[in-house]
């Protein structure tokens, strides 16, 4: 009996209660400093997963390619680039995205960071370029999530921040967690506002933890890598962040600008496959295209790993210098090879991107009911913050408002309009919040909103492209988008009481 | 022949998870045999997938799976309340009441955010350069330390009262890590 007295007693020394209030504090302190920021890149990651199915949205009408392509496609499809990145001027480093698990498409991209200037065309199963990919949204979208719009550096570094709160929060929300094993299956809807809302916070959290551990720690060293690497460039490399970075990821092209032939690529994957015949093309970079110090990066992927690929090291004459061992090397190279599709779950095919859409979706909702229950604490203690319960509402439901508008934008204006109008839109909501009579009423106003502008959305795309879609996944986001329609303006069921301050507070009393 | 596997392995994964839900949702202390098996058909999930994916993909699609049949199973067992009811077990812990003010709020933002910034990105920079081991290996140990690390710190700082323990400990652990990290290039 007495040593069963001095578990219970150990047990309780572990997570005292006064343990648990501090880092409840903690917790609460971080969730409310980052909330808007973590809510916005959460939400806007959670969309990013589908960046190809958006991509393909906007652009129903370029082709798909279903069967693999051959290696001499790939040869093509580079001679193609590089000339119209010589007409447009850009003939620097060329990138082919192969089609496979991320996308149905082939994709040639070409880059000349010198004179900054960029382009991206969809190419048919021969390495023809068909069309200029033309998809703005996903494009704003990309950049919302990787960098807020900011300047580059510093908008990564602030969404790397942002992926350590997030972390953080997980680590604390843990620890302040006590009953974490006894009420891991409890969800108690309506009655109090508070215990539901700490039922769902807490359920969604801790069910999905391995995931959200995953996306927060993966995103915040994907946006914390510049900074990690410039100081360790100051530590070991001369300051030079460029030859720290070719550590991890290979070989660079040499400075030699002599013209040369682009390099056979039909050859260097035939190479890779006379070792591993099951080998995939999923990406190709070609760095300095065409100049006697080209570099080739060929990216293939073989069944059963995480990373996107492995990176294999060509020379342009076609000699292999060696692969990055992304796939099967060591510890770090195969965990730098699974941080990417980690966080944007492009491993697995469509079937993961949905997992990591309810997933994402779960992490979305767990921010934004952090904040509401800080608030229904502060209206159960008597001391309503109703002018945060109205913010609060205009900062998550305005956000589906802002995206859908962008999207619209992005459909019928030009690509300059779609940042402002983003921009005034989550504004305008957080401005029409101080005219409303409650936080509920603003949830319900801009919930209403959103579904009125995104089925305007989905009504103008099926207009604009009804008749020339040739690509279904244009059907399928559409259908998903009308699917969010409907969850949006489906109305939860407030908890009783909540409405009525003074039931709040009776119940207190 | 996948798909069977899959669902086989779904299907532990969901068995698992209800193993566990009948175990916890008992007023009485947990039965020990629901919890093993519980587990053990968690286990099985896993290593179901792990057999049809390789170990790699199949786990990470294990966890996958394991996250969303485990909300199926805390929606198929939603508790509907009418009204207002708050039963003395369900109240949970408040947070600590602390004085505040905006010095104080800045003073722990700044421990928060910049110094356990400087001090995690010194560990792990300090790991990059001199840890014995392929430099790919050191700078990924490295580098996926500086966000636990931060978190973490991040985590300590706001929730300990004490300002200057913090402080100390800080400044302590960013002084000798970037005199490991800055040390060989200083000498030579």
């Amino acid at each position: 009996m007495d040593q069963r007295v001095g578990a219970k007693r150990r047990k309780r020394i572990v997570f005292s209660s006064g343990f648990v209030r501090a880092v409840l504090a903690g917790h609460s302190a971080l969730g409310l400093a980052f909330a808007a920021l973590i809510y916005v890149v959460c939400l806007s990651g959670t969309l990013t997963v589908f960046l190809y199915e958006f991509q393909r949205w906007e652009q129903p009408d370029a082709p798909i390619v279903t069967a693999p392509p051959t290696p001499e496609v790939f040869n093509a499809a580079a001679l193609a680039g590089y000339e119209q990145a010589i007409a447009d001027k850009s003939a620097h480093d060329l990138f082919i995205v192969a089609p496979g698990t991320m996308t149905p498409r082939l994709i040639v991209s070409y880059h000349d960071h010198e004179a900054n200037i960029e382009g991206h065309w969809i190419a048919d199963a021969k390495g023809r370029l068909v069309a200029r990919q033309h998809a703005p949204w996903s494009e704003f979208l990309t950049h919302l999530h990787t960098n807020l719009h900011l300047p580059h550096t510093w908008g990564l570094f602030l969404v790397g921040l942002t992926g350590v709160a997030l972390l953080s929060s997980l680590v604390s929300g843990l620890l302040a967690h006590p009953r974490i094993f006894k009420d891991a299956f409890a969800l108690r809807w309506g009655g109090s506002k508070r215990l539901q809302e700490a039922d769902l916070h807490n359920r969604l959290g801790v069910w999905g933890l391995p995931f959200h551990i995953a996306v927060s720690l993966t995103g915040a060293m994907l946006g914390l890598s510049t900074l990690i690497v410039g100081v360790l460039a100051l530590a070991a490399y001369d300051g030079d962040s460029g030859k720290a970075f070719s550590v991890l990821l290979g070989p660079r092209a040499t400075e030699e600008e002599t013209p040369a032939p682009l390099p056979d690529l039909a050859a260097m994957i035939r190479h890779v496959r006379s070792t591993k015949p099951d080998a995939e093309v999923v990406t190709i970079i070609i760095q300095h295209a065409a100049k006697t110090g080209q570099i080739v990066n060929l990216g293939m992927r073989t069944p059963g790993h995480l990373a996107l690929s492995n990176a294999y090291y060509f020379k342009g004459d076609g000699t292999p210098i060696g692969d990055g061992g992304l796939e099967s090397g060591s510890f770090g190279q195969q965990v730098l090879g699974a941080i990417q599709p980690l966080h944007f779950g492009w491993f697995g095919g469509l079937t993961v991107k949905i997992l990591y859409g309810l997933l994402g979706l779960a992490l979305t909702i767990v921010t934004h009911s952090g904040v509401t229950i800080w608030l229904a604490r502060r209206r159960d203690k008597g001391r309503p913050a109703e002018r945060w319960e109205r913010i609060w509402a205009a900062v998550a439901w305005g956000q589906p408002l802002a995206l859908a508008a962008a999207a619209l934008i992005a459909l019928v204006a030009a690509e300059p309009f779609i940042l402002p109008v983003y921009l005034v839109c989550t504004l305008a909501a957080i401005a029409l919040a101080v005219f409303m009579p409650s936080g509920d009423f603003t949830n319900r106003v801009l919930r209403f909103m959103s579904a009125a502008l995104l089925f305007i959305t989905v009504g103008v795309h099926g207009y604009m492209w009804g008749t020339r879609t040739i690509d279904m996944m244009a059907w399928g986001v559409s259908g998903a988008m009308l699917l969010a329609v409907l969850m949006l303006i489906v109305r939860r069921r407030s908890p009783a009481g909540t409405q009525n301050p003074d039931m709040a507070g009776q119940r207190q009393a | 022949m996948v798909i069977a596997e899959a669902l086989t392995g779904t299907l532990l994964l969901l068995l698992g998870v209800v193993g566990l839900a009948l175990c916890w949702r008992r007023r009485q202390p947990p039965k020990w045999h629901l919890r093993l098996a519980g587990w053990l058909g968690i286990a099985g999930g896993m290593a179901v997938y792990a057999h049809l994916w390789g170990a790699e993909a199949g786990i990470a699609y294990g966890s996958l799976a394991l996250s969303v049949v485990a909300y199926a199973v805390v929606g198929a067992g939603i508790e509907f309340r009418a009204g207002p009811k708050r039963a003395s077990r369900e109240v949970a812990l408040e947070p600590e009441e602390r004085s505040t003010g905006w010095r104080r709020g800045i003073a722990k933002s700044l421990l928060a955010i910049v110094l356990s910034g400087i001090a995690s990105i010194g560990v792990g920079v300090a790991i990059a350069v001199s840890m014995p081991m392929p430099a790919v290996d050191r700078i990924m140990l490295g580098g996926i330390l500086v966000p636990v690390l931060w978190g973490a710190g991040m985590a300590w700082t706001l929730s300990d009262a004490r300002l200057l323990r913090a402080t100390i400990l800080l400044t302590a652990v960013s002084a000798v890590s970037y005199g490991i990290a800055f040390l060989p290039k200083v000498v030579s």
